[in-house]
């Protein structure tokens, strides 16, 4: 079966650590995607699991056989790549046929399965041209075509759709979706994209600085983020983070407070916090009926507005930065910038003004707190909020 | 010509396209053109009454319509763009084609030792002559297996060092400067030095050989080996060439090609053979021509090996005796006509590459 673990892998390039000690066990015919920032390690990983990279440490097992030290030939994978990589020496049939050619299929097979692969992927006219006839989106076909005639035990992807214009790129995902369906085959797919990782995964592992940040479904990700770092990556415009100070159960921020339940937080340690909420999670005072568990109301200034079609982004300024009566808390001075703005997005018919006085509250449900370290203290400080489910970043069994 | 400077300047000021239909015939600075250059800034053509009733045969107008006419036939911009042009033009044309065709001209003639050429008869003599020779037939040979020995074993020489030094080979910039080294050196020096190292008794070829228990061979002296050590010779010096050339198209492959062929399950060699050196092709042309470009051109190694026209037997090629036809024997029109002949094959070589990248856009 196409199961994939990697247990312990880490990569050293001289005095950098690319990839620090991953672990990721890959249920056979799940989809995963790696995600990160650039430099995070996740192509990185990518190439160790494909054999391209020998990894430092660790081992990579698929589909129960350790193929830590074997070549990429003997895994039993096929790989599409970020810049398609297709031969221009050789037409669609060839390049789509040329794995099966070097394994001495015979000719019979091969045709079979190109005709197969070309009628999944749209390509049944194409066969006879060269590479630099095709588009952009039918180019990545091929080189996906490429990949699936092999009819591997897993499919790696090293963000095949990053070369594709901004509206290929949505298609070109519901076909991948469509495709991961009809073959049911492991995947393991890198991007840089969280909205790639978003829709298209099973589960998406967050790397940062080579070690894995969390390991789960997307919308666990989204809304029970393991630490700050995800939280931030995962999400857009990603989440508002503010300075606070837990003291009693309440958390103090430089421009307001958020009273937190005991039963949902540790409210026994007291001390620095960071506040994280989404954009959509504040709410203009006047529109925020359907919350059930509001914070107070917070007085703001409308700095920006930035109107999507179907919302509109409000940068708000916090405070009283009009005239210099506002809240001073301690500590405010040093608190960096970030603690005077919040992001929000509103529907679309709500008529605001730049420079306008507003009141926002933030649902206290979807408010996140971080400790000093960055780990998830809680998400959602209300009553009735869960405490955070134990992520466990190293083990990966955090689903 | 003052309406040449004339239409230079208005092209610099940026109104020079106006051949057109009377595109200035409602420019309000039209109205002072004539004051300035005597009634001749007509508008390209487009004559209005009274200028066409005052066009005589040496108005100003009837040049700058020659002008446009040469213009429509040869492109915008001909006459105007010309001074950039047309120094080196005649220069070439001079120096170069008209030499050419002057040698041919000599070839046609019976001209041989001192006086004066008689071209009142023009015949193929010398060609026929020269087919006929064995000499000739022999050079010819000769220079052939010097061209596509020399092409072939120097490409293939530098396709394996570009593969290996491309396959991230410690201290590959150093390595890369050791194997073009020798494409500085004079072909006199290689001759010089390759003399030595293949001197029947002393020679370091003949020394390492008979370490193995062979030779001594004489490598100079024997029409059988002659050319192969010339062309041996030759590729120590140019296959640096090859390399860098091919090299620089190795780079040019993104490593995803490699990456996707040992996916896909290709040992090292059927990587190359089947994904790699396919790409290699346009290197490999314009290699190849300027390599055999070179093979030709072999004639200064030759002279500078036996310090004269007669280069050992059996590595006569068509250059050397070219020269010694012309240059020794005062058979002038014959050795033009090998000249001809040698300029034919070269032609034969660049002519289908030149159409090849005219074809490719790349001329």
């Amino acid at each position: 079966m196409g199961d994939v673990t990697l247990d312990g892998i880490t990569k050293r390039y001289d005095d950098v650590v690319a990839v620090d000690d991953v672990n990721i066990h890959i249920e056979d015919g799940e989809f995963v995607t790696l995600v990160g920032p650039s430099g995070c390690g996740k192509s990185t990983t990518l190439e160790i699991v494909a054999g391209l990279t020998n990894p430092s440490g660790g081992t990579v097992t698929i589909a129960d056989r350790d193929v830590t030290r074997l070549p990429p030939k003997d895994r039993d994978i096929s790989m599409v790549f970020q810049n398609i990589a297709l031969f221009p020496h050789m037409n669609v049939r060839k390049n789509i046929s040329f794995g099966l050619r070097l394994r001495d299929f015979d000719s019979e097979e091969t045709e079979r399965r190109v005709q197969r692969a070309a009628e999944i992927l749209q390509l049944e006219g194409m066969l006879d041209r060269m590479p630099d006839e095709l588009s952009g989106g039918q180019q990545q076909r091929v080189g996906i075509g490429r990949a699936i005639v092999r009819e591997p035990e897993v499919f790696l992807m090293d963000e095949p759709l990053a070369n594709l214009d901004a509206k290929l790129r949505v298609h070109m995902r519901t076909e991948l979706q469509r495709l991961h369906d009809e073959l049911e085959t492991t995947i393991l797919y890198v991007t840089h994209d969280q909205a790639e990782a978003m829709t298209m995964s099973d589960r998406i592992a967050v790397l940062n600085h080579g070690e894995l940040q969390q390991f789960a479904p997307p919308l666990v990700c989204y809304n029970e983020p393991a630490n700050e770092f995800v939280a931030g990556f995962i999400g857009s415009p990603s989440m508002n983070f503010l300075e606070g100070e837990m003291g009693g159960e309440r958390v103090e921020t430089p421009h307001f407070s958020v009273g937190v339940d005991p039963a949902a937080v540790d409210v026994g340690a007291d001390g620095p916090v960071t506040v994280g909420i989404r954009p959509e999670d504040i709410y203009l005072r006047q529109t925020a009926a359907t919350v059930e568990q509001p914070t107070d109301a917070v007085e703001a200034t409308v700095d920006v507005l930035e109107p999507m079609g179907d919302e509109i982004f409000v940068y708000l300024l916090l405070g009283d930065a009009a005239d210099d009566g506002g809240p001073t808390v301690e500590g405010a001075d040093e608190a960096s910038a970030r603690s005077d703005q919040l992001l929000m997005s509103v529907e679309p018919d709500v008529r605001l003004e730049s420079g306008e006085r507003v009141e926002v509250v933030l649902d206290r449900d979807r408010v996140h707190l971080f400790d000093t370290g960055g780990d998830a203290r809680a998400h959602g400080v209300a009553e009735g909020s869960e405490a955070p489910t134990e992520v466990n970043a190293d083990g990966g069994e955090g689903r | 010509m003052k309406e040449f400077f004339e239409r230079v300047r208005r092209a610099t000021s940026g109104r020079s396209a106006d051949r057109g239909a009377g595109a200035d015939g409602s420019d309000p600075e039209e109205s002072d053109g004539p004051a300035e250059s005597g009634a001749a800034v007509t508008d390209g053509g487009v004559a209005t009454g009274s200028d066409r009733g005052g066009t005589t045969g040496d108005d100003p107008g009837a040049l700058r319509r020659a002008f446009d006419r040469i213009d429509d036939r040869l492109g915008r911009d001909f006459v105007e763009s010309s001074p950039f042009w047309l120094p080196a033009f005649l220069l070439m044309g001079f120096f170069v084609y008209g030499a050419i065709g002057w040698n041919v001209l000599i070839s046609l003639t019976d001209y041989r030792g001192f006086g004066t050429v008689d071209y009142s008869q023009l015949d193929f003599d010398m060609y026929v002559r020269a087919f006929q020779s064995s000499a000739v037939q022999q050079a010819a040979i000769n220079t052939f297996v010097l061209l596509l020995g020399f092409t072939i074993v120097c490409l293939i020489f530098g396709m394996l060092l570009a593969i290996l030094l491309d396959r991230r080979v410690r201290y590959d910039n150093s390595l890369r400067l050791i194997y073009l080294l020798p494409m500085s050196l004079s072909f006199v020096v290689t001759a010089q030095f390759w003399l030595w190292m293949y001197d029947y008794s002393n020679g370091i070829v003949n020394q390492v050989l008979g370490l193995v228990g062979l030779g001594p061979y004489n490598f100079i002296g024997n029409p059988q080996l002659v050319l192969g050590a010339v062309i041996f010779a030759l590729v120590w010096q140019y296959s640096g060439y090859a390399m860098v050339v091919y090299l620089s198209a190795l780079r040019a492959i993104p490593d995803e090609h490699f990456e996707a062929a040992k996916v896909d399950g290709a040992s090292v060699v059927r990587m190359y053979w089947r994904v790699i050196v396919p790409q290699l092709r346009s290197a490999t042309i314009s290699a190849a021509v300027v390599i055999m470009v070179f093979a030709l051109k072999a004639f200064d190694f030759l002279y500078s090996l036996v310090g004269g026209y007669r280069p050992p037997n059996g590595a006569d090629i068509l250059a050397t005796l070219m020269v010694r036809e012309a240059y020794q024997n005062t058979n002038w029109a014959y050795g033009s006509a090998i000249a001809v002949i040698l300029f034919m094959m070269a032609l034969a070589v660049i002519g289908p590459y030149l159409v090849y990248q005219y074809r490719n856009d790349a001329l």
